[in-house]
């Protein structure tokens, strides 16, 4: 065998490895092609690439974050210092199962007046449709900006693998928004996570 | 050399194509349950012979249901339009979402004073624990999931989505109060059905 076809093998062995260990497969598949650009362990200061969302389509969202005009916005623009992003799904029974406790969560930085001008929300809804996107605010009467994100490209742009997924991101007007937040699967104590990210983030 | 090396090449293609498909699939699983779900690779899009069109009479069935007793389509002749979701088999990533999904869009059926019939081939006890996962714990899906278990598919080989590996198609099927079918999804299995266009074909249901 040539020089040329052994390394052929040697890649391909490397590439058979990677689909076939973890369990379960299709997860760590996953992983494999989504871990850039963001990498999944919590807390890091990694920036996020800038990317474009579409516009919130009623008045009263796009003034929560700051926004006017129509077409498509970047992070940096949000009138927020911490942007906590809710990856959903309109298909996905947990977020279902948890949609009242993120509804509690916006409630309670409401309730903050030294908190809720620097902290917001937004959900993005993975593989779902504006329609799709509209009948899950409607159901659980969600309050804060919900984004579709129909052919996952804002979801991987984020490094999302899974529903729900959460990300904590630091705001700046400069255009480069650093993550210091991001996990899997939601959280216990609605309170207790906002601690955690009012800490994580330095806002206290 | 040349020849061995287009083999190469072809598993190469065909480990990326995984890897994709995998990508694709994991898109269906959530946080809750995802590990019970079982992976499954990219399966070809439609494998049946179409058997009912637009405009015709939907064949009538008498089906157990998960919450006891049996159902029949007859029984909303008149009273309700229907729309049947058969989904692949339970278990299986993209159909573990798409009836949560149907679950808390209960308005857009009453809306149109429909019903949902959920069916697959799958037998009663494996609808029960895997139905019983996509809700909280005292809740139960508003419409009756059906079993197409014995005779094997039979009802989905009379609507002709049974596909060659004993499983059926992701297809929804929209029947009036006449029992006339008003619209006919056969979905390309891997993929999810936009509820966009569900929502178009209750409109014009008549």
């Amino acid at each position: 065998m040539e020089k040329s076809n052994k390394r052929f093998v040697c890649i391909l062995f490397i590439l058979l490895a990677l689909l076939f260990t973890g369990n379960p497969p299709v997860w760590s598949a996953n992983v494999t092609a989504l871990s850039n650009p963001v990498k999944s362990d919590p807390g890091n200061n990694t920036s996020i690439p800038v990317f474009e969302l579409p516009m919130p389509g009623s008045e009263r969202e796009k003034s929560y974050l700051g926004l006017s005009g129509t077409g498509n916005f970047k992070i940096g623009q949000i009138k927020a210092q911490v942007l906590i992003i809710e990856v959903f799904s309109l298909y996905c029974p947990h977020c279902q199962r948890t949609a009242s406790q993120i509804n509690e969560l916006y409630q309670k930085i409401q309730e903050r007046p030294d908190m809720k001008e620097k902290i917001k929300m937004i959900g993005i809804g993975v593989n779902n449709s504006t329609y799709e996107v509209d009948s899950y605010r409607k159901r659980y009467k969600v309050p804060f900006p919900l984004i579709p994100d129909e052919n996952m490209e804002i979801s991987k742009m984020l490094g999302v693998r899974g529903t729900p997924t959460f990300i904590g991101i630091k705001v700046n007007g400069k255009g480069t928004q650093k993550r210091f937040y991001f996990e899997e699967g939601g959280f216990q104590d609605t309170q207790q996570f906002l601690t955690e990210i009012i800490k994580l983030s330095g806002l206290k | 050399m040349r020849v061995q090396k287009k083999k190469w090449m072809d598993l190469l293609c065909l480990s990326v194509f995984l890897v994709a498909a995998g990508v694709a699939v994991a898109y269906g699983q959530s946080g809750g349950f995802s590990e019970s779900i079982y992976p499954v690779e990219k399966l070809k899009p439609t494998d049946s012979v179409p058997k009912l069109k637009v405009g015709g009479v939907a064949p009538d069935f008498n089906l157990p249901a998960v919450a006891g007793g049996k159902v029949s389509l007859s029984q909303y002749k008149g009273k309700k339009n229907v729309v049947i979701s058969f989904v692949p088999a339970a278990w299986t990533p993209v159909c573990s979402g798409q009836w949560p999904g149907y679950n808390i869009s209960k308005d857009l059926f009453d809306k149109h004073d429909a019903i949902l019939l959920g069916i697959t081939v799958d037998n009663i006890p494996t609808l029960y624990a895997w139905t019983k996962q996509m809700c909280n714990p005292n809740e139960k899906l508003w419409f009756p999931v059906l079993s197409d278990f014995y005779p094997h598919g039979a009802v989905a080989s009379k609507y002709g989505v049974l596909r060659s590996e004993g499983i059926a198609e992701r297809a929804l099927f929209v029947i009036n109060k006449k029992g006339i079918i008003t619209y006919i999804d056969v979905h390309d299995i891997n993929q999810r059905p936009l509820l966009d266009d569900l929502a178009k074909a209750l409109e014009k249901v008549k």
